[in-house]
């Protein structure tokens, strides 16, 4: 009798939520052949199995040990087809998430991996930029800089080496996705990486993974050595070196310049631009530093041309996003869309709405420096421009919901004090301004403020804006000031008058 | 006084000294001391600073910056609980004070057995599954404070 084919991520949040305790329980039966793959995203049905059907993959959900004999007597499997928080989606970068072993050069091929690369090796540099340009592709890490734009200026500036970055410190809490490519479908990180070295002419690729990713900087290593193996590594006809580099815990490390310093080995302390990276980056060199997802994105491009890729989303924001619902929503998970949903569309077609007995107090959007929504405010689209007009950040496509138990000074207070931990030190509007606003968050936890110090920390953030070197000091105050705006009773209630 | 070195730690810088014309790089064997120690002994900070051609005020620079890099022993078995956002809304609080009052020890402490160390970090990427504890390797996902003592029994 032939085993049966059971299908279990191995994806962090998959094992986290109990993919790893089955696979633990039914090592040893026979019968089956547990085959670990990448995650589909719908953690919220975690944790899942799989098998073959003739109608595609089946699944059972919220599976225990136990449940082993139901599954294989084909009892109670729903078609993965069939669950409207996947089937609602436009996958392109995730489109074999939850099919493949992360780890099979076979599959990735399988799955039109490697087409990218095939069509840019046939074209010039320069033509790889314009398809890039006709993309209208921006940069995923949150700055939604036109990607073409750095590919030209590190492509026309003359240097002996030039450097290509993955920006793999993921550090906005409830952002998840390039630990998933990482972790879930590491060539087509490689793999874009591998056209951005051709289009720009570099001899060596790094990927700065942050530590807090153990299982991510396991699986580069071992595709790494694979796509090596396979004869993948090689840009106009020299080797392409990609070495995988570990973070040690600095949130200020995922701006470009900060990272650039800790790959260098010293302080993660942010440099002043100009330059930009791309004219003068890693050793002095033109580097290209991109977010992970922003390299996933590249070799569909190239495989189905850029006016596909400006085919989809809205005028500004082109292609799809990846978001990551996360906090007290009832379907926690990743979607990949096209651009223009709203945000409440997005939280009730595929958050479902609040976890049981939960009610909607705030959504933040963007990581810890992104802005508060309230629920008059969900019905903006999700596009980088629309975002922009709002006083908020897309950022890495992170979005936390909170519900009515938040108490949003506390919430205030810990986002401001994660900035003064975490600020390199370099600008004084960063330093000394997170930590007074932070101390004034607390001398109104603590009933001695006044109004003073509510327009004192007002005026502060205001400066911090300004006049900070990098996003984390110009971003910090929106959270904190949008949730002054929006609750002003719980800030207020808490003043000497 | 010298202090005396490890025959590992020797081994380590020599293979972490830069090649003829390379450029240093001071996290690089930060990392790698802490990967075999498990933290970074300050006493160790002239004999790298030698072994890569920089100033030891560079070597301590670099040392304190980086919140993961220990200059102390943990304890036997390191407690991370997530404070990210995701984990915030869905009560993280509750599961580190349900820990700190099993262990009776607080965020950035060590047992007095030395069996556990309670570390608080920013996100692990398990926004979907929160909240989360990781305890060595394994990540838990989804945790409530009622978990919390059979978990750590397991540990002891």
């Amino acid at each position: 009798m032939s085993r049966v084919r059971l299908y279990l991520s191995n994806d962090t949040s998959s094992c986290a939520a109990g993919t790893e305790r089955l696979a633990e329980a039914w090592r040893q039966r026979s019968g089956i052949e547990l085959v670990r793959t990448s995650s589909r995203g719908a953690f919220y049905l975690e944790p899942m199995v799989e098998r073959d059907s003739p109608e595609g993959r089946l699944a059972w959900c919220h599976v225990t040990a136990d449940d082993l004999p139901r599954i294989l007597a084909g009892d109670g499997g729903i078609p993965v087809s069939t669950i409207p928080f996947l089937s609602k989606q436009t996958r392109h970068t995730f489109v074999s998430f939850g099919m493949t072993e992360p780890l099979s050069l076979e599959a990735y091929q399988a799955q039109g991996g490697l087409a990218g690369l095939r069509k840019a090796r046939q074209v010039s540099p320069s033509a790889i930029i314009e398809e890039i340009k006709t993309s209208r592709l921006r940069g995923r890490g949150g700055a939604a800089f036109p990607v073409w734009k750095k590919w030209d200026v590190a492509a026309t500036t003359q240097a002996d080496r030039k450097y290509v970055v993955a920006n793999a410190d993921e550090g906005d809490a409830g952002t998840y996705c390039d630990r998933m490519i990482m972790e879930g479908d590491p060539f087509r990180l490689i793999e874009g990486m591998l056209i951005c070295a051709r289009a720009i002419g570099a001899g060596a690729g790094y990927i700065y993974c942050r530590q807090e990713y153990p299982a991510a900087t396991v699986c580069l290593r071992a595709a790494i050595r694979a796509a090596g193996e396979a004869g993948w590594l090689e840009s106009g006809g020299q080797p392409f070196t990609i070495e995988v580099v570990s973070g040690a815990g600095s949130y200020v490390c995922g701006e470009e310049t900060a990272l650039l310093e800790s790959l260098e080995g010293r302080r993660g302390v942010v440099r002043a631009r100009p330059p930009h990276p791309a004219q003068s980056g890693l050793y002095g060199r033109p580097t290209i530093v991109s977010n992970v997802l922003t390299f996933a994105t590249i070799p569909n491009i190239l495989a189905r041309g850029g006016a596909w890729h400006a085919s989809l989303g809205t005028e500004g924001s082109r292609g799809t996003i990846a978001l990551q619902l996360g906090g007290r929503v009832k379907q926690p998970g990743l979607l990949e869309i096209p651009f223009g949903l709203t945000l409440r569309e997005v939280l009730d077609q595929f958050g479902l709405g609040m976890a049981d007995g939960a009610r909607l107090k705030a959504v933040q959007v963007g990581g810890p420096l992104g802005s508060l929504f309230t629920d008059a405010q969900l019905d903006i689209p999700i596009c980088f421009d629309e975002f922009a007009k709002a006083d908020a950040i897309l950022g890495h496509g992170g979005i936390v919901v909170f519900d009515d138990q938040t108490d949003m000074l506390e919430l205030s207070r810990h986002l401001m004090a994660f900035v003064a931990d975490e600020s390199c030190g370099k600008c004084v509007p960063c330093r000394i301004g997170s930590l007074r606003a932070r101390e004034i968050l607390e001398t109104i936890q603590s009933g001695q403020a006044t109004e003073a110090d509510l327009s004192l920390l007002t005026e502060l953030g205001d400066t911090m804006k300004a006049t900070s070197l990098c996003a984390l000091g110009s971003r910090a105050p929106y959270p904190v000031l949008s949730a002054l705006q929006q609750f002003p009773v719980e800030f207020r209630s808490r003043v000497r008058s | 006084m010298k202090t005396p070195l490890p025959n590992e730690l020797d081994e380590i810088l020599t293979r972490a000294r830069p090649a003829e014309g390379a450029p240093p790089n001071i996290l690089r064997v930060l990392h790698a001391i802490h990967d075999v120690c498990g933290y970074i002994d300050p006493r160790f900070i002239p004999a790298i600073a030698q072994s890569q051609g920089v100033t030891e005020a560079d070597v301590a620079g670099v040392l304190s910056y980086y919140p993961s890099l220990n200059t102390q022993p943990a304890g036997r078995h390191r407690i991370q609980v997530c404070l990210g956002e995701s984990c915030l809304a869905n009560r993280c609080d509750r599961v580190v004070e349900a820990i700190q009052s099993k262990l009776g020890i607080d965020l950035g402490q060590t047992t007095s057995d030395g069996c556990f160390t309670l570390e608080p970090v920013s996100c692990v990427g398990n926004c979907a599954v929160s909240p989360s504890v990781r305890i060595d390797g394994e990540l838990h996902g989804r945790v409530r404070a009622s978990d919390v003592a059979g978990f750590l029994d397991r540990y002891r």
